[in-house]
C-alpha cells in the first residue's frame, strides 16, 4: 500500500502510536478503494430492484453477524450463500445488474455491532472497503457470464452453476488476498502462519456460494414463488449450522488441550509457563523450517502436552535438587510413556501423543520414550523440534536446584550435542529463528551449569 | 410403557417385514405412480437409511432416510401434475405409491440391518416408529393436497401441507418413542421428553432438505438432486462435527478422570462406577439431559484433586475429604467447559443441611447425587458392605448428611436392578 508518501507517514507516526499508524495504513486505502468501487459501479451498472435487494441485504448482514472463529485472526460466515443468490437473480433478470448491487450489499456487511460495541474503529472501515471490492468482483463475473441470459430455464442451469462457482471463487480469493494484505501490514508477516485450514475453507466457501447461486436460479425458474424463499432461508440456516459445528469442534479441541495443561500446572508450579514457552519455541522452529499451518498447529499442541506424563510422577522427584538416583531416574523416564496411557482414549490427540512421547528420544537413536521412540532410529522431525525447544527452555529458565543460564550457553550446548542428542537441522533452524526474533532468553551472564547451581545455593543460604 | 419380553420382540420382529411388505404391496395395487418411480423411491430410502448421519444425545440415529421419506409424497403427488395455462393443477395424489415405497424400502432396510448383525430388540422399535411416522406424514400431506391445497400456485399456501405433515410426523415420532423405546425402567418420562426435544432440531433439519428436494423437483426436475444434496451434505457434516465435539469432550474428561489412577493416587474404578450410578440416579429423578451431563462430569471429576496427593507438604500435613473436593474444584475451575461443575464438585463432600437451617440451597442436586453415589460405591467396593447394608448406612445419615430424596432414588434404582434381594445362603 503506497498510498502515503514518506512525509505523510512521518507525520502520522509523530501523532499516533505505531500500532494505530499500521491500522491507518490499512483502513484508509481500503476505505478509499471501497468508496471508489461503489461510485464507479453505481455509475456504470444497472441498479437492482430495491425491495428484493433489501430482503437479501438483511439476510446477508444477519449471517455476517454470526461469524465463526477459525483461528485468532480469521472469522468466516455463510453469508456468501445469500449474496450469490441475490447476484444470480440480479444478473439474469432483465434491466438489473449484479455488480453494484453485490458491492453495496457486501459493504453493508461491514456493519457489525460487535465492532462498535468494542469500539473497534479501523476494523469495520477496512472491512467496508474490502467487502465492497469482493462484491464488485463477484458481481462483475456474474454480469459478464449471465448478463445475456434473459429467460431462465433448466437449460441454462449448467451455465449458471459454472458462473456461480467462478464468482464465488473470485469473491473468496479477493477477500483472502485483501485480508492477508491487511494482516501483513498490521501484524507483520510472521502472523500469517497459523492459517491452517485456509485451503479447505476456500473450497467450503466456494461450494456455499455455488449453492447460493443455484438456489437463486431455481427461484427464478419456479417463477419466484414466495414459498421457496422460506426453504431458502432454511438452507442458509443449514449453511450457518455447518460452520457453527466447525467452530464448536475446534473449540472442543482447544479446551481439551487447555484442560490438560491446567491440570498439569495445578500439580506442578514449575511447569507453569514452561509448556507455553516450549510451544512458542517449537513454533518458531517450525516457521523457520517452512511448516504449513496444520503442521505448526500439530507441533504446538504436541509441545503443550509433552510433559503431561509428569502428572503421574511423584512431585518430590520432579522437584528434587541434585542428581537423581538410578531408580528415581527410571521412574522419571516413565513420564514419556505415561502421556500415552493418560491420553490413550482421546482420538484427536493421537498424532500429537506420538510426537510428545518421543521428546526424549535422541537424533542418533539413543534416549527413551514411548511410541514416538524406537531404539537406534531417528525420531520424527516434530519430536526433534519439541526436544530442542524443551532443552532450550530447561536451560534458560530457573530450576529449584539452579538458576537460569544464558542464551549463549544454551545455544552452545545445543550445538555441541547436535548430531547426537539433537537434530542438527532443527538446531540450525532454531538459531536462525532466535536471531531473527532478536530477543534474549535466560539469565545474561550465567555461562555454565556450575555457576548456576552455586548461585542458587547462595540464594538459598542467604534467605536461610 | 410396555416392556416386551424377548420372545414377544422376536415374534413381532418377524412379523414386521411381513406387515411392511404386505401393506406396501397392498397399497401398490392402488398406486397410480409409475412402478419404476416407486421402486426408485424405495431404493433411495434403503440407501439413505443405511447412511448414518449422527447419533444424537439420546442415542437416536438420524439417517438420510428421513430426508428421502420426506421427499417421496411431494414428488409422487406432483408426478401427476399438469400445466394448464401457466398454473399447476393437481390431478391426484398417490398415497398408495408413497406407502408402497415406504413398505418395500423399510422391509429391505430391516433385512439388511438384521443381516449386519443388529439385534431384534433394537431394530423393532426403530422400524415400527419409522413406518408409523412416514405413513402419517404421507397421509396428512396427501389429504391436504387433495382438499384445500390441491393446486400449487407458488404462494405461501404451498408450505401449509408440508408444515402440517411435518408436525403430525413429529407428534407420532414422539408418541411412538415414548411407548416403544422405554426399555430400561430407570428412565423417567421427564428425562425422555427433554431428550426428545433436544433431538428435534437435527430431525427437522434433515426432513427440510428432503422437502427442499421435493419442492424443487416439481420446478426443475432432476436438477433438484444436486441442489438438495449440497445443503444435505452441509447438514451431514454439521451433525457429524457436533457429534465429534461431544466425543472430544467426553474423551477429554475421561482422560482427566484417569489421571489419579494412572499415577497410583486414585481408587481403581471408583470414579467410573460413581459416575455410572450417579447418572442413572439423575435420570431416575427426572433431571434434564444437560443436568445429567453435568452429573456425569461432576462424577468423573469428583476425585481429580487426588493428583495433588503426592505433594510432599500434603503428605506431611495430612488431608481431609473436604481438601480433595476443594483441590478437585480448583483444578476444573480453570478448564473451560468443566468450570460449570466446579461448584458442584466443591460441595459434594458437604452435608445437604446444616444445623439451624432447613436445607442448604447452595448444595445443588448435582452435588447431592454425586455425594450419595460416591458414598454408596465407597461402602460397597472399599468397605465391602453388602448393598443393603450400604443403603442402611446412607439412610442412617439422611438427617443432614445425605439428601433423603436422593437416597430414595438410589433405593428405587437398586430395587429395580434386583440388587437388594437377599443373598441366599
Amino acid at each position: 500500500m503506497s498510498l502515503f508518501d514518506k512525509k505523510a507517514i512521518r507525520l502520522l507516526q509523530r501523532r499516533y502510536p505505531p500500532s494505530v499508524v499500521r491500522k491507518i495504513k490499512v483502513a484508509l486505502p481500503y476505505a478509499v478503494m471501497g468508496t471508489a468501487t461503489l461510485i464507479v459501479t453505481f455509475s456504470s451498472f444497472d441498479l437492482p430492484p430495491w425491495p428484493v435487494w433489501a430482503l437479501f441485504a438483511v439476510l446477508f448482514v444477519i449471517l455476517e453477524m454470526f461469524t465463526v472463529e477459525v483461528n485468532d485472526r480469521l472469522f468466516i460466515s455463510s453469508s456468501i450463500m445469500v449474496i450469490m443468490t441475490a447476484g444470480v437473480i440480479f444478473a439474469t433478470q432483465p434491466g438489473t445488474d449484479a455488480t453494484f448491487a453485490m458491492a453495496l450489499m457486501a459493504a453493508a456487511g461491514s456493519l457489525t455491532p460487535a465492532d462498535f460495541k468494542e469500539r473497534r474503529l479501523f476494523q469495520p472501515i477496512s472491512n467496508f472497503g474490502q467487502l465492497a471490492v469482493c462484491g464488485a468482483v463477484a458481481g462483475l463475473v456474474l454480469d459478464l457470464g449471465l448478463g445475456g441470459v434473459d429467460d431462465m430455464s433448466t437449460d441454462n442451469l449448467l451455465w449458471v452453476a459454472l458462473f456461480a462457482a467462478l464468482a464465488s471463487v473470485a469473491y473468496v480469493t479477493t477477500n483472502n488476498l485483501l485480508v492477508r494484505q491487511a494482516v501483513k501490514t498490521v501484524y507483520g508477516s510472521r502472523n500469517l502462519q497459523p492459517w491452517s485450514q485456509m485451503n479447505v475453507l476456500i473450497g467450503g466457501q466456494a461450494t456455499m456460494g455455488l449453492l447460493g447461486g443455484l438456489i437463486g436460479a431455481a427461484y427464478l425458474i419456479g417463477d419466484q414463488p414466495p414459498a421457496v424463499l422460506v426453504l431458502m432461508v432454511a438452507v442458509y440456516g443449514i449453511g450457518h449450522l455447518s460452520l457453527y459445528a466447525f467452530g464448536q469442534l475446534r473449540e472442543s479441541h482447544l479446551s481439551a488441550i487447555r484442560g490438560f495443561v491446567k491440570t498439569l500446572e495445578a500439580k506442578d508450579m514449575y511447569t507453569r509457563g514452561h509448556t507455553e514457552r516450549v510451544a512458542f519455541f517449537a513454533q518458531m522452529i517450525g516457521e523457520e523450517l517452512g511448516f504449513n499451518g496444520t503442521q505448526q498447529e500439530m507441533v504446538k499442541w504436541a509441545a503443550l502436552i509433552h510433559d503431561l506424563g509428569k502428572l503421574a510422577v511423584p512431585t518430590e522427584l520432579i522437584r528434587k535438587k541434585g542428581r537423581l538416583e538410578q531408580e528415581e531416574y527410571d521412574q522419571m523416564k516413565e513420564h514419556a510413556h505415561l502421556v500415552e496411557d493418560i491420553l490413550a482414549e482421546v482420538d484427536f490427540l493421537q498424532p500429537m501423543v506420538e510426537i510428545a512421547s518421543g521428546h526424549h528420544s535422541h537424533y542418533d537413536g539413543n534416549g527413551y520414550g514411548g511410541r514416538g521412540h524406537t531404539e537406534g532410529e531417528t525420531p520424527s522431525l516434530e519430536s526433534c523440534i519439541v526436544a530442542v525447544a524443551d532443552a532450550f527452555d530447561a536451560m534458560t529458565s530457573a530450576r529449584s536446584y539452579r538458576m537460569a543460564m544464558s542464551q549463549e550457553y544454551a545455544i552452545s550446548e545445543l550445538r555441541t550435542n547436535a548430531g547426537g542428542q539433537f537434530h542438527p537441522e532443527v538446531v540450525d533452524a532454531f538459531e536462525r529463528a532466535l536471531i531473527s526474533h532478536d530477543r534474549d532468553y535466560g539469565a545474561p551472564h550465567v555461562n555454565d551449569e556450575e555457576t548456576a547451581r552455586r548461585l542458587a545455593e547462595e540464594e538459598y543460604s542467604v534467605h536461610g | 410403557m410396555a416392556r416386551w419380553s424377548p420372545g414377544t420382540v422376536a415374534a413381532l420382529s418377524w412379523l414386521f417385514p411381513v406387515v411392511a411388505l404386505g401393506s406396501g404391496i397392498f397399497a401398490g395395487a392402488s398406486a397410480s405412480t409409475d412402478p419404476l418411480h416407486i421402486l426408485l423411491g424405495a431404493a433411495a430410502l434403503v440407501i439413505g437409511s443405511l447412511v448414518g448421519v449422527a447419533t444424537s444425545n439420546s442415542g437416536n440415529r438420524f439417517t438420510t432416510g428421513l430426508a428421502v421419506a420426506a421427499a417421496i409424497p411431494i414428488v409422487f403427488a406432483d408426478a401427476t401434475v399438469v400445466d394448464v395455462s401457466g398454473r399447476t393443477t393437481l390431478l391426484g395424489v398417490d398415497l398408495g405409491g408413497a406407502i408402497t415405497a415406504y413398505g418395500i424400502g423399510l422391509a429391505a432396510v430391516w433385512a439388511l440391518r438384521l443381516a449386519r448383525g443388529e439385534s431384534h430388540s433394537e431394530l423393532l422399535p426403530t422400524m415400527v416408529r419409522r413406518l408409523g411416522g412416514y405413513t402419517v406424514y404421507a397421509v396428512v400431506y396427501d389429504a391436504m393436497r387433495v382438499g384445500e391445497f390441491a393446486a400449487l400456485d407458488g404462494g405461501w399456501n404451498d408450505l401449509v401441507p408440508f408444515m402440517l405433515a411435518l408436525g403430525s410426523w413429529l407428534v407420532v415420532e414422539i408418541l411412538l418413542r415414548a411407548m416403544l423405546i422405554l426399555g430400561p425402567r430407570e428412565l423417567s418420562r421427564t428425562y425422555l421428553a427433554r431428550a426428545l426435544i433436544h433431538d428435534m432440531n437435527a430431525f427437522v433439519g434433515l426432513v427440510l432438505t428432503g422437502a427442499l428436494f421435493g419442492e424443487l423437483y416439481v420446478v426443475i426436475d432432476w436438477w433438484a438432486l444436486p441442489i438438495a444434496l449440497l445443503p444435505y451434505s452441509f447438514a451431514h457434516t454439521a451433525f457429524k462435527r457436533l457429534q465429534e465435539t461431544k466425543v472430544t469432550y467426553k474423551q477429554t474428561i475421561r482422560a482427566l478422570a484417569r489421571i489419579p489412577e494412572v499415577s497410583g493416587l486414585g481408587v481403581d474404578g471408583h470414579a467410573d462406577r460413581t459416575t455410572a450410578l450417579a447418572t442413572s440416579m439423575a435420570k431416575e429423578m427426572g433431571l434434564g439431559p444437560s443436568h445429567v451431563e453435568n452429573v456425569e462430569y461432576a462424577g468423573l471429576m469428583h476425585d481429580i484433586g487426588r493428583v495433588s496427593l503426592n505433594e510432599p507438604q500434603i503428605l506431611k500435613r495430612g488431608f481431609t475429604p473436604d481438601d480433595i473436593a476443594r483441590w478437585s474444584a480448583e483444578i476444573i475451575a480453570e478448564s473451560p467447559y468443566l468450570e460449570r461443575v466446579a461448584e458442584d464438585v466443591m460441595h459434594q463432600y458437604q452435608p445437604y443441611r446444616r444445623p439451624g437451617q432447613q436445607d442448604d440451597p447452595e448444595i445443588s442436586a448435582i452435588s447431592r447425587i454425586v455425594k450419595v453415589a460416591a458414598a454408596y460405591d465407597w461402602k460397597v467396593h472399599l468397605e465391602r458392605l453388602s448393598p443393603l447394608e450400604a443403603l442402611e448406612a446412607l439412610h442412617a445419615g439422611a438427617a443432614y448428611e445425605y439428601d433423603p430424596k436422593v437416597v430414595a432414588s438410589l433405593r428405587r434404582l437398586l430395587e429395580a436392578r434386583g440388587v437388594l434381594t437377599p443373598v441366599r445362603a
